[in-house]
């Protein structure tokens, strides 16, 4: 089973995320202090960690510049109530964590978290392949089963994306970070728009669809319904 | 106000630096006169009595006794001497009892000290003498107290204590009242600012009118004060407006849970009141990111993060990612950008800048219509211009479209928060850029780069 260590120290807020990671078959450890947190992160050795930034005793971001001076590299999703991205936060991002501003959805939680437990593995492959959708990274073109898919330069680089992580929920606001670099959250809604263009040409009339909308959290590509 | 303060005080010291370093130029300048009023007298007595030795010596010798007595019985203030000395050394005439022996015989003036003989009995005086061998081998001495020097120092001594005294005492008198002038100005500067302080935003420091750097300095601080005041009255108005739009959507997801409680008999209509109300709470804290946004942008310095950003290459991006919006209500989007274009800045900024510009733009153009982005140069500055061809925005509306939460009631029902554009005044404003609304029909609006 997937560990996840929560430091949090409201302990409603730490509830309700709990509650939801356990009813997604996780293992939850949780701790509401940065000192604690960090001895049950160098013991209990978990999967992955939430760690909320302002925390009694240490904070947040030190608690993870503790860890990972002592080599752990134990992927984390930093919870935040400032809205305000500095140099540290940006520092995390490179090193492959997440940070996630309070409020947030459940949803969005779960979903980032499910990310940095499923970081696409770097293959050699030059094509990609989902059920019978292949994206040939090469030649720059896609094609279900015999059907050639032409897509445009933007719409080519979200089905790459969403390709390199299928089975997996993907947030609005995750693919406004990851495909089009957005450091905002826009007012007109841009993912559905796009995501409708790319539906449109990926599943075609007659097939099956592989793109999938999650209501009021984001979309999904599989091959199964 | 007590004494030690007035003492201790800035203003005092240096009165009382002022009146040392004076006192000591008025001595100088004292001195300095008596010592030259001094000289001058030597001078004039030395040349009198070297033209009375040459006088006398050219006297025969019986005229040269009767020269001397009566040399002597005119002097009635005793300052004049006179002797004639046999070649032995005897006394022959004159009031001098004997040569004096420091008193070298060439003709020179010098300072010698002689007893003079008086009825009281013998006195020594220093004088200024000159002696020459007469023919006969007599030796004639003359010689002249200059006793107008003692009176000269005198005088000199009696004017500075007429002058100096006074002056310093006024010096001394001049500072304390300078000082404990600006001790109660600024006591009362003081007491003002802490009633400013308590929360009193009206009351202003106290300005006399008149040219002197102390008033100069209360009108920029008065005045700094009512940009202030004007700007937190500002502030409270925005607190209201924030207010009112935080509240409405909040007011809508409660009135949902609420009457979805007592009345939803269903699971399903349960859950459509609840996404309902976090439709409406996702609102509010839309607007809560907006404002903490437009905080942040508004209270970050142009920092050193700035880079070169392509603007042609940025603008085309832009529309890339909201041309498929553009299409969905058949309007044209184009960026028509013909020069290579860049300027100084944050990339993220700029272009979450135009895409609002871009955003809003698609938003109030009707289907059908047309949205453009150029990129042109103008004198010594670069444009970037959005222009659609939608209502515009009109002449009075133009500054309220800059206000927090302003939205025009043409478009009361388009979804929005209301601060896209503040959020666009507040990058130009923070790179040092030009944000221009010009007037429709069409809505145009330009960000001018000025060039560095």
């Amino acid at each position: 089973m997937t560990k996840v260590l929560l430091i949090e120290d409201d302990s409603e807020t730490a509830e309700e995320i709990t509650a939801e990671l356990v009813d997604r078959g996780f293992e939850v450890e949780w701790s509401a202090s940065g000192i604690d947190g960090l001895d049950k992160a160098r013991s209990s050795q978990p999967d992955a960690m939430i760690v909320d930034r302002l925390l009694p005793g240490m904070d947040g971001l030190t608690v993870i510049e503790a860890l990972r001076k002592d080599q752990v590299r134990t992927p984390v999703l930093v919870l935040s109530a400032l809205g305000a991205v500095d140099d540290r936060v940006r520092g995390l991002r490179m090193g492959g964590d997440d940070y996630l501003t309070k409020p947030f959805a459940l949803v969005e939680l779960v979903a980032r978290i499910e990310a940095l437990l499923r970081r696409p593995v770097e293959s050699r492959e030059t094509t990609l392949r989902v059920g019978s959708l292949e994206l040939d990274l090469i030649e720059r073109t896609a094609r279900r089963g015999e059907r050639a898919i032409d897509l445009l330069p933007r719409e080519f680089r979200l089905l790459e994306y969403m390709m390199q992580r299928s089975d997996q929920l993907l947030t609005r606001a995750m693919l406004l970070e990851e495909v089009w670099n957005y450091k905002f959250v826009p007012a007109t809604n841009l993912v559905d728009v796009h995501m409708g263009r790319l539906r449109h040409k990926v599943d075609g009339p007659g097939e099956s669809p592989m793109i999938h909308n999650v209501r009021g959290a984001g979309f999904i590509l599989r091959t199964g319904p | 106000m007590d004494q030690t303060r007035i003492i201790r005080s800035n203003t005092f010291r240096w009165a009382l630096a002022v009146a040392g370093v004076f006192a000591v130029f008025v001595i100088v300048l004292f001195g300095f006169i008596y010592w030259q009023a001094d000289q001058y007298l030597i001078a004039r007595s030395d040349k009198m009595i070297a033209s009375q030795l040459n006088a006398v010596s050219g006297l025969p010798n019986e005229r040269r006794l009767d020269w001397i007595n009566e040399h002597l019985e005119q002097d009635s203030r005793g300052v004049q001497y006179a002797g004639l000395f046999g070649a032995d050394g005897r006394k022959i005439a004159g009031n001098l009892e004997r040569f004096p022996p420091e008193l070298t015989m060439n003709d020179s003036v010098q300072s010698v000290s002689v007893e003079r003989t008086l009825p009281a009995g013998r006195e020594t005086h220093a004088i200024r003498a000159i002696a020459r061998h007469m023919p006969n081998g007599d030796a004639l001495v003359i010689g002249r107290e200059v006793d107008e020097t003692r009176e000269i120092s005198h005088v000199v001594a009696q004017a500075l204590a007429l002058g100096l005294l006074p002056a310093l005492c006024l010096c001394l008198l001049a500072g304390a009242w300078l000082s404990m002038r600006a001790q109660k100005r600024v006591e009362e500067v003081n007491q003002r600012v802490q009633r400013i302080i308590a929360g009193d935003l009206r009351e202003r420091l106290p300005h006399r009118d008149i040219d002197e750097p102390f008033s100069k300095l209360t009108v920029i601080v008065n005045g700094m004060l009512d940009e202030m005041e004007t700007m937190i009255h500002a502030l409270a108005g925005v607190g209201n407006d924030i207010a009112h739009d935080l509240r409405t959507p909040l007011t809508r997801a409660r009135l949902a849970l609420e009457r979805g409680r007592t009345n939803a008999t269903t699971l399903h209509q349960l859950e459509t009141v609840v996404d309902k109300a976090i439709a409406n709470i996702d609102q509010s804290l839309a607007i809560i990111t907006a404002l903490l946004r437009l905080a942040e942008i508004e209270n970050s310095r142009r920092s050193a993060a700035f880079g070169t950003v392509l603007l042609h290459e940025m603008l085309q991006e832009v529309c890339d990612i909201y041309e498929p919006i553009a299409e969905n209500k058949s309007i044209e989007l184009r960026v028509e950008a013909r020069h290579r274009l860049s300027v100084l800045g944050d990339r993220d900024l700029l272009f979450e800048a135009v895409a609002n510009l871009v955003d809003n733009a698609i938003k109030f153009t009707p289907e059908g219509g047309r949205v453009d982005i150029e990129l042109t140069r103008g004198d010594n500055e670069t444009i970037v211009r959005v222009s659609d061809t939608g209502c515009g925005i009109s002449e009075q509306e133009r500054e309220a479209v800059l206000r927090r939460f302003y939205r025009s009631d043409k478009i009361r029902n388009t979804p929005g928060v209301g601060l896209g554009l503040n959020l666009v005044a507040a990058i130009v404003k923070l790179h040092g850029f030009r944000l221009a609304i010009h007037p429709g029909p069409g809505g145009r609006m330009e960000i001018t780069c000025p060039d560095r």
